[in-house]
């Protein structure tokens, strides 16, 4: 029987630099990925087409598989696209209280994917009268305007209204066209809102409020406006995105809400928390799973090349200096780090090697700061305190626990280097805490993923499972310090029958063989001491898989001691000891 | 790294906003050229609440206004007047010049917006006219070798090119710099010291050309951290282009060889670099004729 056009699906990332794509065919009732291609995207000049370089990048799939997948208007499968930073979305969102309605159009922008360029509420620390002007030197690409419970305040919704009104605020594409307002507020305010802000200058369209109630959000309605407005209103005035509009199935949404629909259904079909770290060029992105609510935050000002000296001024050269295995002076160190910003070197010397994966910690640190209060409970709410509450976790502000954290996923430049180096930056970075996996999306093919979900949801976890996600372990990690010997004990029996037994000496990092696709049945005995996420002393077992690391065991105490120079090396060599199964 | 074209070079220089433009076609310019003149919106603007001026309601205030939106007005001039019925009368005065850019109903307040600010565009090399835009601006063409650096900080500038070091490896240091340096492009080698900077400054060089500096030298000679690789309108009285990057570093020889014979000619640099949005780099301009 012959493959039918329908069993092809041929999935895009629109990068700033690279257009990446993906040909999965349907195979034995699923899906396989059976070829990937990069092309250079094309919507700067001279090219000023996107399609071109959609083009190339298929006909790269086409002598990869040895099918044809381009006809005479374009391609003859299926194509699903989403689109970085080029085609970005840029917003700009505003409530009546920060922490409470600003905060969650916050929270629906950025998990829509936007990269957020201001936030504005009624007790703004600013001065009333220079909201106006800060409003219009923005130009998003969409504004999104909440505030109200249903039913409640109406009069500070439209003061809000007016300001945007008078700002008169341009869309970044220019003038052509009216800028997008999303209003997700007071559902009584509605009309009122929609008459402040004048047709001729805003497209303005209504959607259910995003905190209808003080303890209840409500951020899927936002989101999906958001999509739609993107792809009605913005991602059409990039160059050729018009013509790839009629050549994509369903919508071209932002590759940053793709990553996000892939994380959290992946996180939900595991049962699992998870936080992932996106370290990139410019920004790093955070996104979170945790008891199945999902979060993303973006810091958009520190990253490895373009973001790299803002790390250095929020975060102080001290603070990145520490993690360098060597000493380096403050003036080579900021000297390197200046020329990765100013000459994004392709290949990078040992010494920028060092001082990136350094500044790769803080950025990280610094970021996972920032998602945590994104990632918080809804503000407002009173809570009623008991004694029992005293020392429980129950009503911490923020749902970022790493004792809770059962995955964590790393992409983007920082993690290109051998795995052991990959991971020691995120165990400094994240110290995580119990038994947690770690994996990378080492090809960048995480938001094509996301793009499958809505076509086929099983096939898309199954390609994040078996092919995208690389893991590098499963990594336990004790809370707490302790001088006794034995640390902690580990006894190890791997699905073929085999039993390891290991003590752990506190301070120290030890790897265990367990392949990619090896289970083992773990049972983890910590001294008096130590804590590995269920109390004190209390041993733990889980089924662990492994990966290219092993089973790693980072008894080095949580938090975890200042580093020494002299010691990376040993963690490196600790952390690669069962590499590849040796 | 920095690198050399001979080209012919079409600069446009255009207002922010629509002026008056004062050159012709055709027309021969020098860098101080006038080519346009306008006004831009002021970014400034200042918010007055005239209920608690007036001692009434933020609801009732719009009768006494004597301002609607974009009327101009001078610095104390009376804008909102109220006469009580025992003949005690209450103004609120413009503490600016400038004009009403709205008026906030719910909160009793007037925002008014600071007067135009002037400004012009020079031709910023020399040339000639070969375009007009009407009401912006013009383009000048010139034969020029150019020069892209990596990275720079201020803005656009001219002055006769002037060596301080013999080789492209030699740091340009405090002492070589003397009063003779004055709206002068000085030239260094790899690298130029925190102290020959502000030496540099003191005497009035209009701009420095070497091959690195210590970015923790300039983070002191600006006064703040860089951040993102966004530059140019630092008001620091003169330009720094570096052709290499950051940390002693040879200057390029083929730049440095092109400004050693082109010494006490003029240069026309710019330090202006966006190293992500635009990808704009700092350049140095020679003209040659």
């Amino acid at each position: 029987m012959g493959e039918k056009e329908e069993d092809k699906i041929i999935i895009a990332e629109i990068g700033a630099a690279k257009t990446k794509a993906i040909l999965i065919k349907a195979k034995e009732g699923s899906f396989i990925l059976e070829a990937e291609a990069e092309a250079p995207t094309t919507v700067e000049p001279p090219e000023l087409d996107v399609t071109k370089g959609i083009n190339t990048v298929v006909r790269r799939l086409e002598k990869e598989s040895g099918e044809t997948l381009w006809g005479d208007k374009g391609p003859k499968v299926k194509l699903f696209c989403s689109s970085g930073d080029t085609g970005g979305l840029y917003m700009v969102v505003a409530g009546i209280i920060s922490m409470i309605s600003k905060e969650s159009a916050e929270r629906a922008a950025l998990g829509a994917g936007a990269h957020l360029l201001d936030a504005f509420s009624k007790d703004d620390k600013r001065p009333a009268y220079t909201l106006v002007e800060a409003m219009r030197s923005t130009r998003p690409d969409i504004f999104l305007l909440a505030g109200g419970t249903d039913g409640g305040a109406v009069s500070q919704v439209l003061e809000l209204a007016t300001i945007i009104a008078k700002s008169d605020i341009k869309p970044r594409f220019g003038e052509g066209y009216k800028l997008p307002v999303i209003f997700a507020g007071n559902v009584e305010a509605r009309k009122e809102v929609s008459e402040t802000l004048s047709e001729d200058k805003y497209a303005t369209t209504t959607v259910p409020n995003v905190r209808p109630d003080i303890d209840r959000e409500n951020l899927g309605p936002a989101k999906e406006a958001i999509y739609d407005s993107y792809m009605e209103h913005v991602i059409v005035h990039a160059p050729g995105y018009d013509k790839l509009a009629h050549m994509v199935k369903g919508q071209i949404i932002p590759s940053q809400a793709a990553i996000g629909k892939a994380l959290y259904s992946y996180a939900q079909n595991r049962g699992i928390n998870l936080l992932a770290v996106d370290v990139g060029s410019s920004t790093t992105d955070v996104y979170s799973v945790y008891n199945g609510v999902f979060n993303r935050s973006l810091n958009a000002d520190v990253g490895l090349t373009y973001g790299i000296l803002n790390v250095f001024k929020t975060a102080g050269v001290d603070a990145v200096s520490r993690w360098l295995p060597y000493e380096l002076n403050e003036r080579e160190v900021r000297n390197i780090a200046a020329n990765l910003m100013v000459l994004e070197p392709e290949k990078l010397t040992p010494e920028e090697e060092e001082v990136r994966n350094a500044v790769a910690r803080e950025a990280i640190k610094l970021s996972v700061e920032l998602h945590k209060r994104i990632a918080s409970r809804l503000k407002g709410i009173v809570i009623r305190r008991e004694i029992a509450d005293t020392f429980s976790q129950n009503i911490e502000e923020t749902y970022v626990d790493m004792a809770k954290t059962q995955a964590i996923i790393a992409r983007g430049r920082a993690f290109e280097g051998p795995e052991e180096t990959s991971a020691l930056i995120l165990l400094d970075a994240l110290e995580p805490v119990g038994i947690t996996q770690i994996m990378y999306d080492l090809e960048s093919l995480v938001p094509h993923a996301g793009l499958l979900l809505d076509y086929d949801k099983d096939a898309a976890i199954k390609l994040l499972s078996e092919r995208i996600l690389k893991p590098a372990g499963t990594f336990v990690c004790p809370r707490g310090k302790t001088d006794s010997e034995g640390a902690l004990t580990i006894r190890l029996k791997r699905s073929a029958g085999s039993l390891v037994s290991e003590v752990v000496p506190s301070g120290e990092i030890k790897a265990i063989s367990l392949g990619v696709e090896e289970t083992a049945e773990l049972e983890a005995i910590p001294s008096g001491r130590l804590d590995l996420g269920r109390g004190r002393g209390k041993t733990v077992k889980s089924i662990v898989t492994g990966g290219s690391l092993g089973l790693v065991i980072d008894a080095r105490g949580r938090p975890l001691p200042p580093p020494k120079r002299d010691q990376q090396q040993k963690w490196l060599l600790a952390l690669a000891a069962a590499k590849g199964g040796a | 790294m920095g690198r050399v074209t001979q080209t012919i070079i079409r600069k446009k220089r255009v207002l922010p906003a629509a002026g008056e433009v004062f050159v012709k076609k055709g027309e021969q310019v020098s860098p101080t050229t006038i080519v346009a003149k306008g006004k831009v919106r002021n970014p400034y603007i200042q918010g007055i609440r005239i209920d608690l001026k007036l001692g009434v309601d933020a609801a009732s205030v719009k009768p006494y206004l004597l301002k609607k939106v974009g009327d101009e007005m001078k610095k104390d001039e009376v804008i909102a007047l109220r006469r009580s019925f025992f003949g005690r009368t209450k103004i609120c005065r413009a503490p600016i010049d400038g004009s009403v850019e709205a008026f906030l109903p719910l909160s009793g307040q007037i925002l008014i917006r600071g007067a135009p600010i002037p400004i012009e565009v020079n031709a910023h090399i020399p040339g000639k006219v070969v375009e007009v835009i009407p009401e912006e601006g013009a383009v000048v063409e010139a034969k020029a070798k150019s020069v892209e650096g990596v990275f720079g900080i201020g803005g656009e500038t001219h002055g006769k090119i002037m060596l301080t070091v013999e080789r492209p490896d030699e740091a340009l240091m405090e002492a070589a710099i003397e009063e003779e340096h004055r709206d002068k492009i000085v030239v260094g080698g790899s690298t130029v010291t925190l102290e020959a900077l502000r030496r540099a400054r003191e005497v009035g060089a209009k701009a420095v050309i070497v091959g690195g500096v210590d970015e923790k030298d300039l983070t002191t000679f600006l006064g703040y951290e860089l951040g993102f690789g966004i530059t140019g309108s630092e008001a620091l009285g003169m330009t720094l282009i570096l052709t290499e990057g950051f940390g002693p570093s040879p200057m390029n020889e083929e730049i440095f060889d092109l400004l050693r014979s082109f010494q006490g000619k003029l240069a026309c640099v710019d330090g202006t670099t966006q190293i992500r949005a635009r990808m704009l780099r700092p350049e140095i301009i020679i003209p040659l004729s």
